[in-house]
């Protein structure tokens, strides 16, 4: 089974689909949880996910704003997709009876 | 971001693969993050990647098993034959007539030769055990010698003979990083050579351990070279009997 953070950049980067990068990734972890992810964390999972064949990696186009520098491009593949359906099912069953599940959020209202 | 900030985070980056530098460069010049951020970030992923690489065998084999103790070892070996070199001249030069060739100049001479491949065999393993790490086993390699060479000081000697090994081990590791592997014959050839040529040093007690020491690495590459072959002749079996 896969970690947290391993989900967490799996679903962002199927999310992203095929504007999934390294920089792209970052960003939207740390606007979605609030918290910081460093560059160090991000790539050294993503090479751990993609020694998994949990993703695919390639260097992609330039531009301006990088530098003229390239992109790293993540793709998830269908056995990536798979564990984080896994990881997804497992979290929803057993959270299935914990207060939260249940009850409604109060900081959302 | 400022140039001198920019030129640091750049110079910082080349810890990493040049792939690697190009993608997380390319990424801070789209992100927000303060040039302390940045330099924290990339130093960070160095270390994870250098990290990462000691869950394996071969970095510390090539670091601990390797570099520390063959350094330490040929060192010796360099000052021994760097005093022999000594006795025979003075022996020749100043007190004999002529110049004459003893048992104690072909035993000088064997000695060389066993420097010399002792210590391209070592460089040779050293950069191709594990090429990624081989900044830790340089580092460790030459800390026997900066520690000797401060600490000890042999008369009638420069401290340099120590380093007589330097050299050939250098350019062992030079090889090793390129090709990391040598054939059977030429590594069945270097590990014979060494082993006849320690036979002199069979009688002395206590020199199985600095001998076994220094001349695991020629077996070592035999044993690779071996796997090797062993490899490509299963490869070459399987692809002849699929055609059939």
């Amino acid at each position: 089974m896969i970690g947290e953070f391993e989900y967490l950049l799996l679903a962002t980067a199927a999310g992203l689909g095929e504007k999934a990068y390294g920089a792209a990734i970052r960003e939207e972890i740390e606007a979605t949880t609030g918290r910081r992810c460093s560059i160090g964390a991000m790539y050294t999972t993503i090479e751990r996910l993609e020694t998994k064949g949990l993703v695919r990696t390639w260097m992609g186009e330039t531009t301006p704003e990088r530098g003229g520098r390239a992109k790293r491009m993540v793709e998830v593949t269908p056995t990536g997709l798979q564990a984080a359906r896994d990881f997804y099912n497992a979290v929803m069953r057993v959270s299935q009876n914990a207060s939260w599940a249940t009850a409604p959020d109060r900081s959302s209202l | 971001m400022t140039n001198l900030a920019w030129s640091v985070i750049e110079l910082s980056s080349r810890l990493l693969e040049a792939n690697e530098r190009e993608a997380v460069l390319g990424d801070l010049a789209e992100s927000r993050d303060t040039p302390w951020q940045s330099i924290l970030g990339i130093l960070g992923l160095a270390l994870r990647r250098q990290l990462l690489l000691w869950k394996h065998w071969r970095p510390w084999l090539a670091s601990f098993g390797l570099a520390l103790p063959c350094s330490l070892l040929l060192m010796g070996f360099s000052l021994s034959i760097s005093q022999a070199y000594q006795r025979i001249l003075n022996a020749t030069i100043f007190h004999g007539t002529s110049i004459t060739l003893g048992p104690g100049v072909a035993l000088l001479l064997s000695n060389l030769v066993l420097l010399l491949v002792w210590s391209w065999t070592g460089g040779f393993v050293m950069g191709s055990l594990s090429r990624r790490t081989v900044r830790v086993s340089i580092f460790l390699s030459f800390l026997p010698c900066v520690f000797c060479l401060a600490r000890f000081r042999v008369e009638s000697l420069s401290r340099f003979c120590m380093l007589l090994f330097l050299l050939p081990a250098a350019w062992g590791l030079y090889r090793g990083l390129r090709i990391a592997q040598i054939r059977l014959r030429s590594a069945i050839l270097l590990a014979l050579t060494i082993t006849f040529l320690t036979i002199p040093t069979w009688t002395h007690k206590g020199s199985w351990i600095p001998n076994w020491a220094l001349s695991w690495p020629a077996w070592y590459l035999v044993a690779t070279a071996v796997a090797t072959s062993v490899s490509k002749e299963r490869n070459r079996w399987r692809t002849s009997s699929s055609f059939r």
